[in-house]
C-alpha cells in the first residue's frame, strides 16, 4: 500500500520495507531534455550535488537517465535525511568550485563506460536531439559554465518539478528539502529520424537489438515477458544461438513505452542469431503465442505485486508516473489488470510493436529480407557549393556551400545544412565535425583537400555560436597529412591505375591488333574478285578480325568485372 | 530388360509420380483449390515437399498466389509453392553459373527475387512451423541469400526437429556444406554419413553419401577411383536400392538415377544395369546433368550398362 503525503511542498510517496529505510529523490530532467552543445550538463549538476562524496559505509548515488534524474540513499533514518537534505542545499547553492575536479572524473566515468545498443537504437531512432540524445558522449562539458549549471538547476531542480518516495515507515526526522518554486516540466516530444518503420541499421557492432515504442500499457509489460522467454527459448535453449537474449520495458513518462530487447553471439553464429530473432518477432507478429508463457509473465508480475517488498519496489515506478502525470494504479488495480490479460491483447502489442519496430543487425548483415527498411545512413539531397578533391587518394569530394558542408563519394553522400545543424565541434587545428539534427555528420578536415584552408572559418561564420563545442587541440600526428598513395589499394583504383588496369589486360594491345586486321579486311575485300590472292588474305583477315573482337570483348567483360 | 526393348527415357516428374501431371494441370488452369487438395493428400512430408518444389517450377503461379494468400494468409501451400516459384525465378536469373559470370545486374534482381521469397516464407514458417515443405524453401533462399553456414544449418534442424529424416532438405543442407557455398568435403561428407547412419534400413537418405561423392568428383576428377569411396558407395547401396525395404515413395526415381551414374562412373555395369531396369522410363535431369545432355547420357550410359552387363 502506498501513502501519499509532501515534504516541504514536494509530492512524497511512502510504502512500509521490511529492510532499512531507502529514499529517493527524482526529478522530471535527463540527457532527452539536453541539447547535444550543453551534452552532460545534468549529468553534471547531479555530480556537483552529490558532493561532497558520500560518507563511508553509505548507499548514496545519483543517477541520470533520458527523462530523469534521481538521487536515492539507503541506511540510517538519520544519514538518509542528511543526504538528501544535503543535496536540496547543494542544488540551491552550487559547489562550483568543484566544477573542474567533477568534469574531469565525468570524462574519465565516459571513457570506462561500455557501448550499449540501446543507445544506438535511440540514435537511429530519434537523431542528434531529444531521445536521441543519451547515445552521444558528454560532448559539451568543457563548455558549460556555472551560469549555465544555475539556470539549469532553476528550470528542472525544482520542488514542483520533484518527487520523493521513500521504502520506510516514514518520513525521517530532520528532512528537508529546500527548493526553490519552478513548474512541473513535460517529457520532451520524441523526434523521428525514420521515415519508415520497421527499420533497420547495422553499425558494427556483433550483436542485435530491437527497439519498439508502443503505447504504455500492462499487456505490453505482458509482451515483453513473453518475447524475453521466446527469446530465452529460441536463440539459448533449443540451439544455443546466442550467448546472452533479454527483453526490457520501460515507460517513457509520455504515455508510450518502449521496448527493448537484444542478443549476443559469437562471431560465427551471428547469421543463426539474426535468423532466430526474426522468426521469434514473426511468431509473435502472427500471434503464435504460447498461453503458458503468458500465464508465466502475467503469476510472475502478480507475485512481484504481492510479495512482502511489493509497493516498495514499484516506489521509483510509481513515483515517476507522479512526475509525468500518468495514471498509477494500486497494486490491486495493477493485479486485476493483469489478470485480465489476453492472447489477443499481447498479440495486439506484438503487432503495434513490429510495425514500429527499429532492428540493429550485426556487422554486414541486412535485413530487408525480413521486411525491414534500410534506415538512411547519410542525407538524400547533396549539397550545392564548391567541391575539393580529396588529396589523400580517396574517392570522396569535400562539398561547401553556402547553406552548408557535405561528402560524396562512390558509396557516401553525408550532408549537414547548417541551418539543420544541432552541434559544431571545433578543433584548433581546423577540424570541424556538424552533426546535423538527423544524426548525420560531416568531418572536415582542411588538410586533406584540395583548397580547403579557407572553409573552417566559413563554418564557424555560419553555424551559430551557442552550437559550437571547442575541443582540445589534437597531438601533431593526429592531424592528418595527405598521401596520394596511402589509398590506391583499398579504395579501388583511381583513373591513373584504372588505365593501367586496361593495359596491363592487353586490352589496348588487342585494340590495336584489330584495328590493323580489320584495316586489312577492310582495303582488300572489294578487291578480292579481281585478285584471288587478295582473297585468301581478305578471308584470313576477316577471321583473325573475328577471333580478336571476341576476345577483345571477353577481356573488356573481365576488366570491368574487376574495376567494379 | 535387353537393351533393345528399353524405353525411350521420360524427364517428365509425372513419368513417376502421376500426381504430378494433375498437379502442373490444376496450376496451368489454374484451379486453386484443386491444386491444394493435391498437395495436402500427399502421402507423406517428403512427398509434400517434392509437389510444392514441383509446383514451384511451373510458370505463372507467381501472378495469382500473391491473392489467394491475401485472402487466407493461412494457406501454407500457397506460401510454400509461391516461396518457391520466386525462388526458382531468381535462381534462372542469376543462373547457375559461377560468381564471377555473373552481372551486378543479375545479381541485384536475383536477390529482390529470394528476399520477396523470404518474406513470404517467413510469416509462413511462424504460422506452420511444422511444415517442411516450407522450411525447405527456405534453406534454398538462405543459400542465395548468402547466409552463413549457422544460419542454414538452424533452418534445417528447425525442420528436422519435425521430420528427422527429411530427404529434400538433407540434399539441400548438403549443397550448403559444399565448399562452393561456404562448407568443407569434410563438414559434407560427415552430414550425408550421418544421414545415412540415423536413417532406418531402406529409406533413400543413403543417397547422400553418393550425391555427396559425385559433387566431389566433379571437383576432383580422381575422386571416384579411391577403394574407400567406392566402399561408401556400395555401404550406401545396401543400405538403401539394395535393400529388400527401399520402396516406391515420393524420390525413389532420383535416388535410383544417382546409384546408376555413380555405379556407371565407377564401370559397375551390371549394378548399373540393376538401376536402369528398375527405373524403366523414370529418368531424373539430376545428377545426368553433370555428364552433359541428360537425354544423351542417360541413353548412352544405359546401352553401355546394358551391353557390357551382358543383357
Amino acid at each position: 500500500m502506498i501513502r501519499y503525503t509532501e515534504v516541504d511542498g514536494v509530492p512524497t510517496l511512502i510504502a512500509p520495507t521490511p529492510g532499512p529505510l531507502r529514499a529517493g529523490l527524482m526529478f522530471r530532467v535527463g540527457r532527452a531534455d539536453e541539447t547535444l552543445p550543453r551534452a552532460g550538463i545534468t549529468h553534471l549538476l547531479a555530480h556537483l550535488a552529490l558532493a561532497p562524496p558520500g560518507r563511508a559505509g553509505c548507499h548514496d548515488d545519483g543517477t541520470t537517465s533520458p527523462v530523469r534524474t534521481s538521487f536515492h540513499s539507503q541506511g540510517p533514518d538519520q544519514d538518509v535525511a542528511a543526504f538528501l537534505t544535503g543535496v536540496c542545499a547543494a542544488l540551491r547553492d552550487l559547489p562550483t568550485r568543484r566544477l573542474e575536479t567533477e568534469k574531469e572524473i565525468l570524462r574519465t566515468e565516459y571513457g570506462s563506460r561500455p557501448a550499449h545498443p540501446a543507445g544506438s537504437l535511440a540514435l537511429w531512432r530519434h537523431g542528434a536531439r531529444d531521445h536521441g540524445l543519451a547515445a552521444y558522449p558528454e560532448w559539451g562539458l568543457s563548455m558549460i559554465t556555472a551560469d549555465d549549471l544555475r539556470a539549469w538547476a532553476a528550470r528542472y531542480f525544482t520542488r514542483d518539478n520533484a518527487v520523493l518516495w521513500i521504502g520506510g515507515r516514514d518520513v525521517p526526522a530532520g528532512l528537508t528539502l529546500d527548493l526553490p518554486g519552478g513548474e512541473r516540466r513535460p517529457v520532451p516530444a520524441a523526434s523521428s529520424a525514420l521515415p519508415v518503420t520497421p527499420a533497420y541499421f547495422s553499425d558494427g557492432a556483433h550483436a542485435v537489438a530491437l527497439d519498439a515504442v508502443v503505447r504504455r500499457r500492462t499487456a505490453a509489460a505482458v509482451f515483453t515477458g513473453v518475447l524475453e522467454r521466446e527469446l530465452f527459448r529460441g536463440l539459448r535453449q533449443e540451439g544455443d544461438y546466442a550467448s546472452a537474449a533479454a527483453a526490457d520495458y520501460e515507460p517513457r513518462g509520455d504515455g508510450y513505452a518502449v521496448i527493448t530487447a537484444s542478443a549476443d553471439a559469437l562471431p560465427e553464429k551471428q547469421d543463426a542469431m539474426l535468423g532466430g530473432f526474426v522468426d521469434i518477432l514473426a511468431a509473435l507478429r502472427v500471434g503464435r503465442i504460447r498461453p503458458a508463457d503468458v500465464d508465466a509473465v502475467v503469476a510472475e508480475r502478480t507475485h512481484a505485486l504481492t510479495d512482502a517488498e511489493g509497493s516498495a519496489a514499484r516506489l521509483p515506478s510509481v513515483a515517476f508516473s507522479v512526475l509525468t502525470g500518468e495514471p498509477r494504479p494500486s497494486a490491486e488495480e495493477l493485479t486485476a489488470e493483469l489478470g485480465q490479460v489476453t492472447i489477443a491483447d499481447v498479440h495486439e502489442v506484438a503487432v503495434e510493436a513490429l510495425d514500429a519496430a527499429l532492428l540493429m543487425v550485426p556487422d554486414g548483415r541486412h535485413a530487408d529480407w525480413a521486411g525491414f527498411t534500410e534506415a538512411p545512413t547519410g542525407s538524400g539531397e547533396a549539397m550545392t557549393g564548391r567541391t575539393h578533391r580529396c588529396l589523400d587518394g580517396v574517392d570522396v569530394q569535400l562539398v561547401a556551400g553556402p547553406e552548408g558542408v557535405g561528402l560524396i563519394g562512390a558509396h557516401q553522400r553525408e550532408s549537414v545544412r547548417f541551418a539543420e545543424c544541432v552541434a559544431l565541434l571545433a578543433w584548433p587545428d581546423g577540424r570541424r565535425l556538424l552533426i546535423g539534427a538527423d544524426a548525420v555528420s560531416v568531418t572536415v578536415e582542411p588538410t586533406l583537400y584540395a583548397g580547403a584552408a579557407a572553409i573552417p572559418s566559413a563554418i564557424d561564420a555560419a553555424v551559430p555560436a551557442h552550437l559550437r563545442i571547442e575541443m582540445p587541440a589534437r597531438e601533431p600526428w593526429a592531424i592528418p597529412r595527405p598521401d596520394p598513395k596511402r589509398h590506391r589499394g583499398t579504395a579501388g583504383p583511381r583513373a591513373g591505375s584504372r588505365l593501367r588496369v586496361w593495359k596491363d589486360a592487353g586490352v589496348t594491345r588487342l585494340a590495336l591488333l584489330l584495328a590493323l586486321s580489320a584495316a586489312v579486311t577492310a582495303l582488300l575485300l572489294p578487291n578480292a574478285v579481281a585478285d584471288s590472292g587478295n582473297w585468301v588474305v581478305a578471308l584470313v583477315a576477316l577471321v583473325v578480325s573475328g577471333v580478336l573482337a571476341r576476345a577483345l570483348i571477353r577481356r573488356i567483360r573481365l576488366v570491368r568485372r574487376l574495376l567494379q | 530388360m535387353p537393351a533393345a526393348s528399353a524405353p525411350p527415357p521420360d524427364f517428365d516428374p509425372a513419368a513417376a509420380y502421376p500426381e504430378m501431371g494433375r498437379l502442373r494441370a490444376a496450376l496451368t488452369a489454374p484451379d486453386w483449390p484443386e491444386v491444394r487438395a493435391l498437395v495436402a493428400a500427399a502421402p507423406g512430408p517428403v512427398a509434400r515437399t517434392m509437389l510444392t518444389q514441383y509446383a514451384a517450377t511451373v510458370p505463372g503461379a507467381e501472378l495469382f498466389l500473391p491473392d489467394v494468400l491475401a485472402r487466407d494468409a493461412d494457406d501454407a501451400v500457397a506460401a510454400a509453392v509461391l516461396g518457391g516459384r520466386l525462388i526458382t525465378m531468381g535462381w534462372a536469373v542469376r543462373s547457375s553459373a559461377p560468381a564471377a559470370y555473373v552481372s551486378q545486374e543479375q545479381f541485384r534482381t536475383f536477390r529482390d527475387f529470394l528476399v520477396r521469397a523470404e518474406r513470404v516464407l517467413i510469416d509462413a514458417t511462424a504460422r506452420h512451423p511444422a511444415d517442411p515443405a516450407l522450411w525447405s524453401q527456405r534453406l534454398l533462399s538462405a543459400r542465395g541469400l548468402g547466409f552463413g553456414l549457422a544460419e542454414v544449418r538452424r533452418r534445417y534442424d528447425r525442420l528436422a526437429e519435425h521430420d528427422p529424416h527429411h530427404l529434400p532438405a538433407q540434399g539441400h543442407l548438403l549443397q550448403s556444406l559444399c565448399p562452393k557455398w561456404g562448407g568443407t568435403w569434410q563438414q559434407m561428407h560427415a552430414f550425408a554419413h550421418e544421414c545415412m547412419l540415423a536413417a532406418p534400413p531402406g529409406a533413400p537418405n543413403a543417397v547422400l553419401v553418393v550425391t555427396g561423392h559425385l559433387e566431389r568428383w566433379l571437383a576432383d576428377d580422381a575422386h571416384l577411383a579411391s577403394p574407400e569411396v567406392r566402399t561408401e558407395i556400395y555401404e550406401a547401396a545396401a543400405r538403401s536400392v539394395w535393400d529388400p525395404g527401399f520402396g516406391n515413395d515420393h524420390g525413389w526415381a532420383g535416388v535410383r538415377n544417382t546409384f546408376a551414374m555413380a555405379f556407371s562412373l565407377l564401370g559397375d555395369h551390371r549394378a548399373a544395369a540393376g538401376q536402369f531396369t528398375e527405373l524403366g522410363r523414370c529418368a531424373s535431369e539430376h545428377p545426368w546433368h553433370f555428364l552433359g545432355d541428360p537425354a544423351e547420357v542417360f541413353v548412352t550410359r544405359r546401352a553401355q550398362a546394358y551391353a557390357k552387363a551382358g543383357l
